[in-house]
């Protein structure tokens, strides 16, 4: 069962036509797969489209070739984790292959939970597809590998947090006249955080004075779901310099400024504060938003621009039975303070989140080396076009260039390009291994920001001390 | 006491019916609406229909799969736990069992754990403990109908209590002296009078356990997931698939129904047992 | 006259099931509680800490919070479904037509799962698109948003939560109301006892154990509740609706903080069987005793 699976459905039928291309590698899928005749792996992901084509569409090729049955269970955020860990942790066995996502694999690591697919192919070269190449990743691979470059995970879907705006609203001459009265330049995608408040006061109150629907930005703040504190953390505070969670990873942990933190540095206090303005004028819903409820109120027309994930970004730009805003979406890079860019650029900061997820073998697998098999499998560049079209993601660089990716580009309104060309601006979640457990022990105090209960700069202070106390009781600060 | 109005009653649970229904009457209309329109000012009077929601989740073998799961998980878990419960009271009721209140009490208790923590036991205890050779409970339907009597048991053993402690002793006594044996007492004349109390207890234990999640989630993968687990499904990062949800539980409506009208039948046989006037 | 062999033999099958299913996890967790344990923790072992997760409990706001809005939730929740429930079920005694019709109508949000309700209710009451605050506010100008006001979104669980399980309790006591003797009310009704005497004196005393018992039920389940708040406020605004469900299943999945999860749990466990102890001892078992 699954959301994607009209795409998948009718990607099964494309996916199998395609695989016509690489008959060359079937041999190899024949062979390496008969020692392995009877065996049934079982993997767990969450059902999102990209997991879904690989259950609807890969796994069956896979059969097919290898006669190694796959089993994929797909489930909800928590579940797939909570089962997951359960599973490593007292070493059951029962899947074969698990996701995960870029923000657990520090934790997965720490524990040992995860196969070394380097060096399982290096043991065993029999097992290694002709078509396997781990230097055909995208860099995103790179979060998934030790410290010695081994890979612990195949990277299957990756996307970037952009700032989304209406094209149509943008060029709408009239509205155009309206604003440069008002600010004396020209409406354009925000550069900076003023010119980004500006705009979305702006069309907040054009939106009260039509009496429409409409509102200047989007703002993913629910009061009591970790996704507000993401948006904050991930897509608000490093726009203004405050990287990693305003944790110094390097200086024991530390969180508070005293310390030698940064999580309630002026910095800190002066992005919250902006973001909550932006969610004082954003549409009511706001307050009940997380990242897909942002993503539902940009494709039904109700704001101007927003921060949204990569994974919805292509739906509300595509799919007009889920969005009134198609083929007025435009893409580009969020605002940031002075200087963030150029630190984006030498590789000191990052302007946004670079989010997605990997296959991974568990430790307590059974079936290892059958696992390393359909891992390869699903790198395979050959799949990876089609896979892209019937969920828009992209970890194999020569992807970029298949001709049905590129059509797909210009219908997300350059989308790719701005993944390749500017994903390196981007991060991934902090190499912590505690990242959920300590999210956990701070959102608290965040929601109750939220509702106003505590003031924002004392709220910042609160949550950097519990930040430092919890990291002591979990023995990472010393 | 005078009878009151019949029309009047109608008028009142027209009322209450609309107050229960209109939650139901939402989810239709959520499920006949393509996602973008949820999003938008409402309209309680649907002015088009988008039926694909409804086509998708007909057309989804895996679905029915989980349906049958489900209607035989909750099914074998209400009769097993209505029959257990129902011996069970019986014993506590007549006979005269050391410490018998205590039992009572504890069984209840079992009912009353949060049940997040006792997760990560029973995985461990079905996955590893209670196994014969290669055959585990986990991930099959036997295993989540004995997991489900952890708190539908209790549940059985509670509603029938007062049930057949209000069945005059002196009735069993009479059939014991007409030399009955106990099973033909326990069937030929407590059950019949402990039909209303075990219908209402076989439909709410099976709604309990057609509805239960989190046990269910984490204790099957494969072969044995119910149409809960499979909702969650559609709970994901990228977006909530309400449509879908929603198409899944109006269909899910009707063999719920079946079930519910054909045991409540046995609630109105009770009538000529008794009459209340309040 | 009868041997207790035969009793024994009957409660067997049930103590059984509930020892392997039941006692032997809540061991398990008893242990664990004494234990400092988070997989993801620098020592990802379990570490005896002694009665530390305790001590820690009793200064843990937190908790305290969650445990304070739950027994707010559960006091309102189960006593306006037992009121209610009451009422219903006294009217259906009544003889209409379409009695069966309106009591399958009744009984149909019981079949619906947690986690729909939670949607149903999510998508009824999202701020400035939900059906609600649409509807209150064109009639009354009320603004409704469960994401800022602590008191819509506890409001709107409570009431989920009544239109959710009031048909449990209204089945369970027309059980109850059908078993009843007519004797004693047509006897009351010659000696000409007032509609107000026959409730107190007979109704209530009679149904007293279906009443207890259906009180318990709900009062445990409420304790409990997890999915459907979860999905319809994920224990927001702040923790308004973090209720200890909600509490102790963020503590345990996403934290993995099994040996405090393991605490809050059993300290739950216990007071919830305090207080269904107390309700017990004072309301059925004396006359259980009698009988």
């Amino acid at each position: 069962m699954s959301i994607g699976y009209r795409i998948s459905a009718s990607a099964l039928a494309l996916g199998l036509a395609a695989s016509a291309a690489f008959a060359q590698t079937d041999d190899f899928w024949r062979q390496a797969g008969a020692q392995f005749e009877g065996v049934t792996l079982h993997g767990v992901t969450e059902s999102t489209p990209p997991s879904n084509y690989i259950k609807d569409v890969l796994a069956p090729q896979f059969t097919e070739l290898t006669g190694i049955n796959v089993e994929i269970e797909t489930t909800s955020w928590d579940q797939m984790y909570d089962k997951a860990i359960k599973d490593m942790e007292a070493g059951t066995g029962i899947y074969d292959m698990v996701y995960i996502e870029q923000d657990i694999i520090y934790s997965y690591l720490s524990r040992d939970f995860l196969v070394n697919i380097s060096q399982a192919l290096a043991d065993k070269p029999e097992l290694k597809a002709p078509n396997f190449d781990e230097a055909n990743f995208t860099t995103f691979a790179d979060y998934f590998r030790d410290e010695d470059g081994g890979l612990y995970g195949i990277p299957m879907e990756a996307f970037i947090k952009l700032y989304l705006y209406r094209t149509d609203l943008f060029a709408d001459p009239e509205v155009q006249a309206a604003f440069k009265e008002q600010f004396g330049r020209d409406l354009a995608p925000a550069k900076t955080h003023e010119e980004y408040t500006q705009i979305a006061e702006f069309f907040t109150k054009l939106g009260q004075d039509r009496g429409e629907d409409l509102w200047g930005t989007t703002a993913q703040a629910h009061t009591g779901h970790p996704a507000s504190w993401y948006e904050y953390v991930e897509s608000v505070a490093p726009t203004f310099g405050v990287y990693n969670w305003g944790i110094n990873a390097e200086n024991n942990f530390a969180a508070t400024v005293e310390n030698g933190g940064s999580m309630n540095s002026p910095e800190a206090k002066e992005a919250l504060r902006w973001w909550l303005h932006l969610r004082d004028i954003a549409p009511p819903e706001s307050s009940a938003s997380t990242w897909s409820e942002t993503a539902t109120t940009f494709a039904a027309g109700r704001v101007a621009q927003g921060l949204i994930y990569g994974e919805n970004a292509a739906w509300i730009a595509s799919d007009e039975n889920q969005s009134r805003v198609v083929g007025n979406v435009g893409v580009a890079l969020p605002p940031v303070a002075e200087g963030v860019m150029e630190a984006a650029e030498s590789g000191e900061g990052y302007i946004g989140y670079y989010d997605g997820g990997a296959f991974g073998i568990p430790v307590s697998s059974q079936n290892q080396d059958a696992a390393v098999l359909f891992a390869q499998f699903i790198a395979q560049p050959e799949v990876q076009a089609q896979w892209a079209v019937a969920a828009p993601r992209i970890t194999v660089s020569s992807t970029y260039d298949a001709p049905e990716v590129q059509e797909l580009n210009t219908s997300l309104g350059g989308y790719f390009d701005l993944l390749r060309d500017q994903g390196k601006l981007f991060a991934g979640a902090p190499p912590f291994p505690f990242h959920a457990q300590l999210r956990e022990a701070i959102s608290p105090i965040f929601y109750q920001i939220l509702t106003g209960d505590i003031e924002p700069d004392a709220g910042l202070d609160q949550m950097a001390a519990k930040t430092e106390e919890e990291l002591t009781a979990l023995g990472y600060r010393k | 006491m005078k009878r009151q109005k019949p029309w009047l009653s109608v008028l009142f649970w027209t009322l209450i019916s609309f107050v229960t229904l209109f939650p139901i009457y939402w989810l239709f209309v959520i499920s006949v609406k393509p996602t973008v329109d949820l999003f938008s000012t409402p309209e309680v009077i649907l002015k088009s229909f988008y039926w694909q929601n409804y086509v998708d989740v007909l057309t989804d073998s895996t679905l029915r799969r989980y349906m049958m799961n489900s209607l035989i998980i909750s099914t074998g878990n209400a009769f097993l736990v209505t029959t257990l419960g129902f011996l069970a009271c019986y014993a506590l009721s007549r006979f005269d069992l050391p410490g018998k209140e205590s039992i009572f009490f504890w069984t209840i208790t079992n009912r009353m754990a949060p049940p997040a923590v006792f997760l990560l036991p029973l995985f461990l205890l079905l996955t590893q403990v209670y196994r014969i050779g290669d055959f585990s409970l986990a991930d099959t339907r036997i295993g989540m109908i004995l997991v489900y009597c952890t708190f539908n048991l209790p549940f059985a053993i509670w509603t029938l209590r007062p049930t057949i402690d209000g069945i005059p002793k002196e009735l069993d006594e009479a059939a014991f002296i007409d030399g009955a044996s106990p099973w033909k007492i326990i069937t030929e004349v407590i059950f019949p009078l402990a039909r209303p109390g075990l219908a209402v207890t076989l439909i709410l234990t099976w709604v309990f356990a057609w509805n239960e999640y989190l046990l269910a989630a984490t204790l099957t993968n494969f072969n044995a997931r119910t149409l809960t687990t499979g909702l969650s499904e559609y709970v994901t990062t990228t977006g909530t698939a309400w449509g879908v949800m929603a198409a899944i539980s109006v269909i899910t409506l009707i063999p719920a129904l079946i079930v519910f009208s054909m045991v409540q039948r046995h609630i109105v046989a009770g009538l000529t047992f008794g009459a209340v006037k309040g | 006259m009868r041997s207790n062999k035969l009793g024994w033999m009957l409660l067997a099958p049930t103590l059984v099931i509930l020892g392997l299913f039941g006692v032997v996890p809540f061991i398990y967790v008893l242990w664990v509680s004494f234990h400092q344990w988070n997989p993801f923790a620098a020592n990802p072992e379990m570490i005896a800490n002694g009665a530390d997760n305790f001590r820690q409990l009793v200064f843990d706001t937190g908790f305290l919070s969650s445990l304070s809005v739950t027994l707010a939730f559960v006091f309102f929740a189960v006593t306006s479904e037992l009121i209610l429930g009451y009422a219903l079920a006294q009217a259906f005694m009544k003889d209409f037509p379409g009695k069966a019709f309106f009591r399958t109508i009744h009984t149909l949000p019981l079949i619906m799962a947690p986690i729909i309700v939670g949607s149903i209710w999510k998508l009824m009451t999202t701020p400035s698109i939900g059906i609600i605050p649409d509807l209150l506010d064109s009639w009354f100008g009320y603004d409704l948003n469960i994401g800022q006001s602590a008191v819509a979104a506890f409001v709107t669980t409570v009431v989920m939560d009544i239109w959710h399980w009031t048909p449990l309790v209204t089945l369970s006591l027309i059980a109850a109301l059908v078993a009843l003797p007519a004797d004693p009310f047509e006897q009351a009704q010659i000696d000409g006892a007032s509609k107000r005497q026959i409730f107190w004196h007979i109704t209530l005393p009679m149904i007293r154990p279906a009443i207890v018992a259906t009180v318990f039920i709900r009062l445990m389940d409420a304790l409990r509740v997890v999915d459907e708040v979860l999905m319809l406020t994920g224990g927001g605004p702040g923790s308004a609706t973090r209720y200890i469900g909600v509490h102790i299943f963020r503590e345990v999945f996403p934290r993995t903080n099994y040996g405090y999860g393991s605490a809050v749990s059993v300290v739950v466990l216990y007071i919830t069987i305090l207080v269904c102890w107390l309700l017990y001892v004072g309301l059925i078992a004396p006359r259980n005793n009698k009988a």
